[in-house]
């Protein structure tokens, strides 16, 4: 890599010690490490683009960002997804402007070059004054991205033409994917919309968060839990009966009661219609996994996508430069619900975690706290404490996969995201980057594997 | 099918004295609002409300599916009066940290318009709001949109039936939406 000769060879782990537990916070500050998270991580890694569900006609398009890069995610009149850069490659105008909608073609207010829904240029204003030899059309593309792919409904591109494929990156990650994304026929569906929000933190504090900071949630969230609830406390957490598990920098944390979270969205009628389904989602994922989901959980895949499974946010933590992030969120819902249900979790999930919602409140506030005090310079090189748990891994469990520690309450997956974002901002190439868990699965499909035992 | 926009048609004035009633209710709203004085404003809110603002994506001019009427779509508020006494609880609890030291609010209403419906006791209120909030040292932010209101006349007052919150605003350029409009 090293497209711009920027430094490649900077030796990140100098910023964290994971087996002693701290994280330097100039990880979270400097523009100079920002600048490198973009070329590393967003530039190299596979990104979320779009639900299926959110192009389902030829023609369909919305905009999104891979890292700072603009991108129009657009279903071709050939009926294929392709993801190409928003950038004219004439003068570098935005060829489309809205957010989402559907389109022909997408057409530079600059001079008049449209593009099609597969990318390619169809025509330019005033072709004429281009002599033979001066316009090659079919060079002159939208540029697209290296490679597309989907898994269970959640398309992904990457501009990285040596990456790993979707599979592999995501790994045996997939597995617990699957309590989301495939607990019943049909698969899920995003509801229409997207709520955006800006907040001055770093992109980071909101991938920890989800990746495995159960631990904030009963007291940042004291309020919004009682307000939801009639007054109920947060759900008491088992800490031998629940988890961190990790693989490849994704990461999840759990318990097995399998109705915390559902119980955090506030909505009785969607508790029952989750209870009526899990004998069928027990035979579908097995027993542990109609466990996982619903519980106190949450996630998030590396590098910035999070959600909640049983309150069913889903969101994109967009970075805006070290200080500032774009936050997207969608609600996804099983495809066969019916309509009331899935109008319950929509108002449940914007009551809870919209921007108006009574947990999401409390969030952005410390986040924003935790970004902004290093400005400080004495401030920016006292050491975070990522400590807890750090002497509970479970090797060799029997169901779970991942790198698994016991206790939902831990660091566990914190120190994981470090780890590997510290691995691939210091490698120079991806084939490089260390293998810190074997894949037990590697390429099999995951939905008949109900334990790893089985493997 | 997606719900399709289309135009209001312009109604005729109503007399000066339902005019400035309905611009004293919405001025006493705002102030209750400024002042956190949350028990009052519920008292303010019929039991068959509908407080909804919508999500709105950018669209082009030719794409005419109507986000605003299509209550499937995300919603920063789509709430029954149970679902926003059940957001204001969180107040109650003592434990909202963010909200203390408390939030600085001003909520300034204009260009009041009101217009008769086709029901005696119910009117169609129209007004523009400028919402800022000041909080800690330097959070800064203004919200600026239109509502469309129906208050129903009961007693000797005004309650409000549904409320319609239009924000002008496409990202939400603040980390949370801790205030009514």
């Amino acid at each position: 890599m090293g497209m711009d000769g920027f430094e490649m060879k900077a030796d990140y782990g100098q910023f964290m010690d994971l087996k002693e537990g701290w994280v330097d916070r100039r990880i979270f500050t400097r523009d100079d490490i920002y600048e490198q998270e973009l070329y590393k991580i967003f530039a190299r890694s596979w990104l979320f683009v779009a639900h299926e569900s959110q192009l389902p006609k030829n023609g369909d398009f919305l905009t999104t960002h891979m890292g700072e890069d603009g991108v129009i995610v657009s279903r071709g009149h050939d009926g294929k997804v392709r993801v190409f850069l928003n950038s004219c490659p004439h003068r570098g105008n935005k060829v489309c402007f809205a957010d989402a909608g559907n389109a022909r073609r997408f057409v530079c207010n600059y001079h008049g070059w449209s593009f099609d829904g597969k990318g390619e240029l169809q025509g330019v204003h005033e072709e004429y004054c281009y002599d033979p030899g001066d316009l090659d059309k079919s060079k002159n593309g939208l540029k697209q991205v290296a490679k597309i792919d989907s898994y269970k409904g959640l398309i992904f591109a990457t501009f990285d033409n040596e990456a790993v494929s979707l599979g592999e990156w995501l790994g045996d990650f997939r597995w617990y994917l699957d309590c989301l994304l495939d607990n019943e026929d049909g698969g899920t569906e995003f509801m229409p919309g997207c709520i955006k929000s800006e907040i001055n933190a770093n992109w980071k504090f909101g991938v920890e968060n989800f990746i495995g900071d159960a631990l904030h949630a009963g007291w940042t969230h004291d309020s919004g839990t009682r307000a939801m609830n009639g007054g109920e406390p947060f759900p008491p957490v088992d800490m031998a009966n629940s988890y961190h598990a990790s693989v490849n920098g994704h990461g999840w944390e759990f318990g097995l009661e399998g109705v915390g979270d559902i119980f955090l969205l506030g909505r009785p009628k969607v508790m029952e219609y989750y209870n009526d389904i899990r004998p069928d989602m027990a035979k579908r994922l097995g027993e542990a996994r109609s466990k996982v989901f619903g519980s106190v959980a949450s996630a998030s895949i590396f590098p910035n996508v999070s959600f909640l499974p049983g309150i069913s946010t889903f969101r994109q933590w967009q970075p805006k430069g070290p200080w500032k992030f774009e936050l997207k969120t969608w609600v996804i819902v099983n495809k066969n619900m019916p309509d009331e249900i899935k109008s319950e979790v929509t108002k449940g999930v914007m009551q809870t975690f919209g921007p108006g919602g009574a947990f999401e409140m409390d969030d952005g506030e410390n986040w924003e706290n935790c970004t902004t005090v290093n400005r400080g310079v004495v401030t920016r090189h006292e050491k975070l404490h990522y400590r807890c748990g750090i002497n509970r891994r479970v090797n060799d469990h029997p169901t779970f996969p991942g790198i698994l520690y016991q206790g939902q309450y831990n660091d566990a997956n914190q120190r994981n995201f470090y780890e590997r974002w510290a691995d691939m901002m210091g490698a120079e190439r991806m084939a490089d980057m260390p293998e810190r868990y074997k894949s037990v699965m590697s390429g099999r499909e995951t939905r008949d594997i109900t334990g790893v035992k089985a493997v | 099918m997606k719900a399709q926009k289309k135009e209001i048609p312009l109604q005729p004035y109503v007399s000066m004295e339902l005019l400035t009633t309905l611009t004293q209710v919405l001025y006493r709203e705002a102030r209750l609002l400024d002042q956190e004085r949350y028990d009052e404003w519920v008292n303010l809110l019929a039991e068959d409300l509908h407080y909804h603002m919508p999500g709105i994506e950018t669209r082009y001019r030719r794409d005419k599916y109507d986000q605003v009427a299509d209550l499937n779509r995300m919603a920063y508020y789509d709430d029954s009066k149970e679902d926003l006494k059940k957001r204001l609880a969180r107040l109650e609890t003592g434990t909202a940290w963010s909200e203390d030291p408390a939030t600085r609010y001003v909520h300034l209403i204009s260009n009041v318009e009101v217009e008769l419906t086709e029901k005696d006791d119910e009117f169609l209120v129209l007004s523009n709001f400028y919402a800022y909030r000041n909080r800690n040292e330097r959070d800064d932010d203004m919200l600026i949109g239109h509502r469309s209101d129906i208050w129903r006349r009961v007693g000797g007052g005004f309650e409000l039936v549904k409320r319609q919150i239009i924000l002008k605003q496409n990202i939400l350029l603040s980390k949370n939406l801790n205030i009514y409009l």
